[in-house]
């Protein structure tokens, strides 16, 4: 693969620091559709422009790559501003494609992967959307108990938490155990990496769960419909479905 | 009998839906469904266990995937039983215990979940299956620790149990990838007959295949059975609702055991792994019952409790007492459930009347007043060093003869010997009016408790082992260098020796007080009671981690 079409593809499956560009875009758009589009769209660009370039991927990019995917998931826990934590685990996340990528994946694997792990996050877009418009902003620690104050919303973000910090069956908890599975035996310190990035995520995740839903309830808000909650479960129950048959069936 | 086996853990994932769908209808006897499907699940394992012990072969019920293979066998059969027993009482207490709480039916359907996820975990007969229910479980148990969501403390101390849990859930992970790497198949009867046929593939950093596995295994046991340095999870893990803390620490703290037996054929081919296994089970056994004892918080002295326990289970497996493990995890989880379960009561009774009778055991424990008449010391250190022996002895004798050629049921024969004498020992100093009584009484429970644990040991080992050369494995696995095995017999046998030399000594020259050593046991006692400041050092290195990771967002602004 030639230099050039690497630093193209670096910017789609992001490695640092042209992931900068993603999450500055991220943070300016603020409509949850477009950041929905951008969240399902972004990497399947990188994986396009790797399709068309046969070249062979150079043994430093996956370090690299793992690399942007560590710094992420790190700086992930000190955020409290739910989009941008959005848009940081989706760049921790995405730059592990290249790790599947180097370790020799079909292209379906590789749009698997890619798209196992935006779909949670796209739900998590429109979830954030939700927050802001009931409460002015999506912060951690401002106002918490929403268990308490909006329930059936709190059950969709704590299933969807869950699905972003790769918990069976989800897609990403399938994509997850292949990247280890295929790079242990091969490359144990770079799968090691990938085991501290999982627990990086996981500890970010409860940090979200903790800031937010825990927390005597205080404020007459409007909780999600009955229609919308059935929405969330089914587009979710879909997720578990394409986990266990798409990724997990490949295993 | 195939669709009895796969009902076992479907039931309480169906009593689960069933309770969050008709809850609102309902309303509090909801809870009434979810036990009744439980007790349905009990009796079905129930049934599986006699068909086992009536002959029944081990059978595998696959699925179409190369993954979602449950496992018939004794092990999954005894631990089912165990796990739907005590989730059924756990189930029946709280109908009235948590009737107050909000959130009633979710904690049933948390329960019912959990209870499905630890079948999965038993039955599994793939590594995938495995790695899902063994990540469900640190994931719903956060959930259920968590209960409260009004409160922030629950969570913070669900956060250490879950975190812990995911380092061993990673190292699981790689354990499963090195075994489908060597072996190429996901399928655990197809890994341990490939174990079985080449057990030298090999590993990495010179190691084989099945020692990595091995090492990561007991990483991922010693994550869940809280072993040192990944213990501090139980003792502060309290907070929780009382039945979620007896399902705990009776049924999702054994998991390790679990592990290694449902591993043994990994682990007995990984040579050294097993005294590393008993090493580390020591040492959690020894920190864990010092800790216990220096507790002024009850449940933290009974978490600690725990911790010692889970300590001996592991070093039972090193010492290749495989199934004695299982007997234990067993044993313990019957007898700290009830303790959890029945404290409330024994709270509610002894704001009354503590109900402890003023004994000679009273007097000496509590009120630590030691014996002013003693028995000759002499006598009692013959009968420290011997009778223990000598009971141990007999009860090894009883199931089998060629015991000296397993050194790890010596080892174990030992520490049943460091107990005695202890005991004995203890017994020395109690003030008591008839000193030959007092000592009949001990020494019968001895020998009650000893030949009883050995016997069922044997059975246990019996059913889940049948093979007779996978039990001679076993013990040659972890028998170790005999200089080694010397030394610690001869160390055992001096500090039982230097202890009655002590006592002798101090009964000549009267009662001292030597002030230099008060100092150094204070200082001791400070570093336990502080708990060896792990728990200081962990919150030390997450402030800093959290520290660092706002500084890299601030250098790099927040993109």
């Amino acid at each position: 693969m030639s230099l050039p079409v690497l630093l193209v593809a670096g910017l789609f499956l992001p490695l640092f620091p042209f992931s900068m560009l993603f999450n500055v875009l991220y943070a300016r758009v603020r409509h949850p559709v477009l950041r929905g589009v951008l969240l399902l769209v972004w990497p399947q660009i990188g994986l396009a422009i790797i399709l068309m370039s046969s070249a062979s991927i150079p043994p430093w990019l996956p370090v690299w790559a793992l690399l942007t995917s560590l710094l992420y998931a790190l700086r992930a826990l000190a955020l409290r501003e739910l989009g941008l934590w959005t848009s940081f685990i989706a760049t921790s996340a995405w730059a592990l494609v290249w790790i599947v990528l180097s370790s020799g994946a079909s292209m379906t694997q590789l749009q698997w992967v890619g798209l196992g792990i935006s779909a949670p996050l796209l739900l998590m877009a429109f979830l954030v959307a939700g927050l802001e418009h009931r409460f002015g902003a999506a912060y951690l620690d401002l106002y918490g108990g929403l268990a308490q104050t909006i329930p059936r919303y709190t059950t969709v973000l704590v299933i969807v938490i869950l699905a972003i910090i790769a918990s069976p069956l989800f897609p990403t908890f399938f994509a997850m155990l292949s990247i280890i599975i295929k790079v242990f035996p091969v490359r144990p310190s770079m799968a090691i990496g990938v085991g501290v990035v999982w627990l990086l995520w996981s500890w970010a995740g409860a940090r979200v769960l903790q800031g937010l839903i825990i927390g005597p309830g205080h404020r007459d808000v409007v909780d999600l419909k009955q229609a919308s909650l059935w929405l969330y479960l089914l587009l979710l129950a879909g997720l578990i479905v394409s986990g266990v048959y798409g990724l997990g069936g490949m295993l | 009998m195939e669709q009895l086996i796969t009902s076992i853990p479907a039931l309480p994932i169906i009593s689960a839906i069933l309770t969050q769908a008709l809850a609102s209808r309902l309303d509090r006897r909801v809870a009434w469904l979810s036990v009744t499907m439980l007790a349905l699940t009990f009796a079905l394992t129930v049934v599986i266990l006699v068909a086992h012990l009536a002959g029944f072969d081990s059978q595998v019920v696959g699925a179409t995937h190369s993954w979602g293979i449950l496992l018939n066998d004794p092990l999954s059969a005894i631990m089912g039983v165990l796990i739907s027993g005590i989730s059924l009482i756990v189930h029946i207490y709280s109908v009235r215990y948590m009737a107050e709480e909000p959130g009633y039916a979710r904690f049933f359907v948390l329960l019912d979940l959990m209870t499905a996820s630890l079948l999965v975990m038993v039955a599994a007969g793939d590594l995938i299956t495995l790695l899902v229910a063994w990540h469900f479980i640190g994931i719903l148990l956060y959930f259920l620790l968590g209960y409260d969501m009004r409160r922030q403390s629950p969570f913070r101390y669900a956060f250490w149990t879950f975190i812990t849990y995911r380092i061993g859930d990673i190292a699981m992970v790689a354990a499963a990838a090195i075994l489908y790497y060597a072996y190429g198949s996901w399928s655990l009867t197809d890994i341990f007959s490939g174990i079985q046929n080449n057990p030298n593939v090999s590993g990495l950093m010179g190691m084989t295949a099945v020692q990595t596995a091995a090492v990561l295994l007991a990483l991922a046991a010693f994550a869940r059975s809280a072993q040192f340095f990944l213990h501090n999870w139980l003792p502060y893990s309290m907070d929780g609702p009382t039945p979620v803390s007896a399902l705990m620490h009776a049924g999702i703290v054994n998991a390790g055991g679990f592990l290694i037996n449902r591993f043994a054929p990994v682990f007995v081919q990984a040579g050294d792994v097993l005294h590393g296994l008993f090493i580390v089970g020591l040492v959690t056994a020894v920190i864990g019952s010092v800790l216990m004892l220096t507790q002024n918080d009850v449940k933290k002295s009974l978490g600690y409790s725990t911790m010692g326990q889970m300590g001996f289970m592991i070093m039972e497996c090193g010492v290749g007492a495989f199934s004695l493990a299982i007997y234990h995890l067993i044993a313990h989880g019957l007898f700290k459930g009830t303790l959890f379960l029945s404290a409330g009561s024994v709270i509610n009774a002894a704001r009354g009347d503590d109900g402890v009778p003023k004994n000679d055991l009273y007097k000496f424990v509590v009120e630590r007043r030691p014996a002013q008449q003693r028995p000759p010391w002499l006598l009692m250190a013959a009968i420290t060093l011997i009778v223990p022996a000598s009971v141990l002895f007999m009860a090894h004798w009883l199931v089998s003869q060629d015991f000296f050629q397993k050194q790890g049921v010596i080892v174990l024969l030992f520490f049943g010997w460091v107990t005695g004498a202890q005991l004995i020992f203890s017994t020395y100093r109690m003030r008591a009016e008839s000193t030959g009584r007092l000592l009949t009484m001990v020494l019968a429970s001895f020998t009650v408790v000893v030949v009883g644990y050995t016997l069922i040991a044997h059975a246990f080992e019996l059913f889940l082992y049948p093979q007779a050369y996978f039990r001679e494995l076993m013990h040659s696995a972890s028998s170790f260098n005999v200089l080694w095995f010397d030394i610690m017999v001869i160390v055992t046998t001096v500090v039982i020796v230097l202890g009655w030399l002590l006592t002798y000594y101090s009964e000549r020259n009267g009662k001292r007080v030597r002030r230099q050593p008060k100092r150094v046991w204070l200082s001791f006692y400070a570093l336990i009671s502080r708990e060896f400041y792990i728990a200081d050092v962990y919150a030390w290195l997450t402030r800093v981690t959290l520290r660092f990771a706002e500084s890299l967002n601030v250098w790099l602004r927040w993109a």
